[in-house]
């Protein structure tokens, strides 16, 4: 059974089609990739699966349970959770206190005393590789360490489901290199199931089991990624039409 | 080392206390009113900061519950019969549902919103104690049975009261500040959606923080009413309380444990010795004070002890600001 299935999930703002009848689904400890040019719908559909939307039409399903118009904080508490494409960081807080609304408020959070949601920050702290700026305040952080807090923060909660929102974004190479060993290490050893959005191609497509793009709202494609990077209705939405067709001339 | 310092506070904070509770052997009439003053101002400070301070939620017109609390008090006392007590305790419940019933609709407001509906709900319940002439007694106000002991005793008993409650509302800031609640608020000050996405009700959070705030001031208001056995919409539902009350919370310390009580120590303290002489010139400097705060020391005066943000920072500050 998916983790996470949707049908005919649509969004209009107005006239816009932002997200244009939709099925797609995640299965149980998979990562799925979601691509697609600026303005494609990406970061929209996201937003409609935590809840952030109400849904113009469609359903969404999640671990057996219909969760379109719930509270994005009830959906959450279910055992979803994501990172936000800008991070968002709590500015008046540390390293430390932004991880623990994680383990404090998650899954499993109204059982712990705060006590020992700041153990339990600790660890995620220590998995993500920040355990030296655990005291430091978010300002006094790169955006590199704020993307990995943010991931920390987002372990913290121990979600079944959880959405990357262009995690890898402003990164150098080295950065993505090891960002994507440690989402890779999410996936193998805690089982999580992931929905990464992402720009960096040569990330996505290496750490993705399965990859679906969207343009205009639409999906056009949903397939591995050996798959995806010849399907000609992709290389046209990122290349242009012209493109394509002098690709399939030659 | 780090522990050691906390002692040091602790036991410099136990001792500020216990001197202002034998302070009233050796100082008398004029001092106990502007120290029991002082204790008024810091406690609805500090219930302030509970919503603004810790949540984020500017509400400029939470001197609404202190008039609440007043008039409760007053009206179940001289309608009803009640002991002051039991008289400023509903006031605060009465208070804290009041805050509950508006925070539903209006706490979905944001920054400006929220702060101009709280102003318009101050005004809107002051209106009603001056038209409802006949059950509170209208814009001349009305006057609270008397204490039946003599008057020093009277103003001494007012005094611990307003200490007693200033040291809970001190508590319940801490208890705040170290709890899941805290934690919750100072999130959703800090990026509502971000807070909404990690699994935080902020809803029914902010509605309990402003409850929490709003019995306090209440509770506060009906002590007032007793103390001052007269009180009219005009002094019980001012704005400027509200306003000071703010400047005295960012002075000190926003979201801070002892932040607003120390700036309202600060500033009523000065306020008694040097500007009660000039009455007009009062709010341009309380005004002077609200910009330089806002500017050279954001975070408050208590930052200014903390390792992060020293007096070398204001000094940043300042040059920044020359430049």
């Amino acid at each position: 059974m998916a983790l996470l299935e949707g049908k005919g999930v649509s969004k209009s703002f107005g006239a816009l089609n932002a997200v244009d009848q939709i099925d797609f689904q995640i299965g149980q400890n998979e990562i799925l990739g979601l691509i697609g040019p600026n303005g494609a719908g990406k970061t929209t559909l996201v937003n409609l699966i935590t809840g952030v939307y109400p849904l113009t039409t469609g359903k969404i399903v999640f671990n057996g349970q219909r969760i379109d118009g719930l509270k994005p904080a009830r959906i959450s508490r279910l055992g979803m959770t994501r990172t936000f494409q800008i991070v968002k960081p709590f500015p008046g807080m540390s390293v430390r206190e932004n991880v623990v609304i994680g383990s404090l408020f998650g899954k499993n959070g109204a059982a712990r005393t705060t006590r020992s949601a700041f153990q339990e920050a600790d660890r995620w702290i220590e998995y993500v590789n920040l355990q030296d700026y655990r005291k430091a305040s978010v300002d006094q952080i790169n955006i590199s360490f704020r993307k990995r807090m943010d991931l920390a923060k987002a372990l913290a909660m121990e979600p079944d489901l959880l959405m990357l929102d262009e995690v890898m974004a402003g990164l150098n190479s080295k950065d993505i290199e090891e960002m994507m060993a440690l989402v890779t290490r999410v996936n193998q050893e805690l089982k999580t199931t992931l929905l990464v959005i992402e720009h960096v191609m040569k990330a996505v497509m290496s750490i993705s089991h399965r990859v679906m793009v969207l343009h205009h709202g639409r999906k056009i494609a949903d397939a591995s990624p050996q798959e995806i990077v010849k399907d000609d209705r992709v290389i046209e939405a990122y290349l242009g039409e012209r493109y394509a067709k002098a690709r399939r001339a030659s | 080392m780090q522990g050691e310092r906390k002692k040091g506070w602790w036991i410099l904070g136990v001792l500020v206390g216990l001197g202002f509770v034998v302070l009233p052997l050796f100082i008398e009439g004029y001092w106990i009113r502007v120290l029991t003053s002082i204790f008024m101002y810091a406690i609805i400070t500090a219930a302030l900061n509970i919503i603004a301070g810790y949540a984020g939620y500017a509400a400029f017109g939470n001197i609404v519950f202190f008039g609440v609390g007043a008039y409760t008090t007053a009206m179940l006392m001289l309608r009803v019969g009640f002991y002051w007590w039991t008289g400023a305790l509903i006031g605060g419940l009465l208070a804290a549902i009041y805050a509950i019933l508006l925070g539903i609709p209006i706490l979905r407001l944001r920054g400006h919103y929220f702060a101009i509906a709280t102003l318009g709900i101050n005004r809107a319940t002051e209106q009603i104690a001056l038209d409802w002439g006949s059950f509170t007694g209208g814009g001349k106000g009305i006057t609270l049975p008397l204490p039946k002991m003599e008057i020093q005793n009277f103003y001494a008993m007012i005094y611990f009261i307003m200490l007693g409650l200033l040291l809970v509302t001190i508590l319940v800031n801490y208890v705040i500040s170290r709890s899941r609640l805290g934690y919750a608020l100072r999130a959703i000050r800090d990026n509502e959606d971000a807070a909404e996405a990690s699994g935080i009700f902020a809803p029914r959070c902010k509605i309990v923080a402003w409850a929490i705030s709003a019995f306090i001031t209440g509770v506060t208001g009906g002590v007032f009413a007793y103390w001052f056995s007269f009180i009219e919409p005009a002094t019980v539902f001012d704005i400027m309380i509200a306003v000071k009350a703010f400047v005295m919370m960012m002075l000190g310390g926003a979201g801070t444990v002892l932040g607003p009580v120390i700036g309202a120590f600060l500033i009523e303290v000065i306020s008694e010795t040097v500007w009660g002489q000039f009455l007009t010139l009062h709010m341009l400097i309380l005004g002077i004070i609200m910009v330089g705060v806002v500017i050279l020391i954001p975070r408050g005066m208590l930052s200014l002890f903390g390792r992060k943000f020293s007096l070398a920072a204001l000094w940043r500050n300042i040059k920044n600001q020359a430049v």
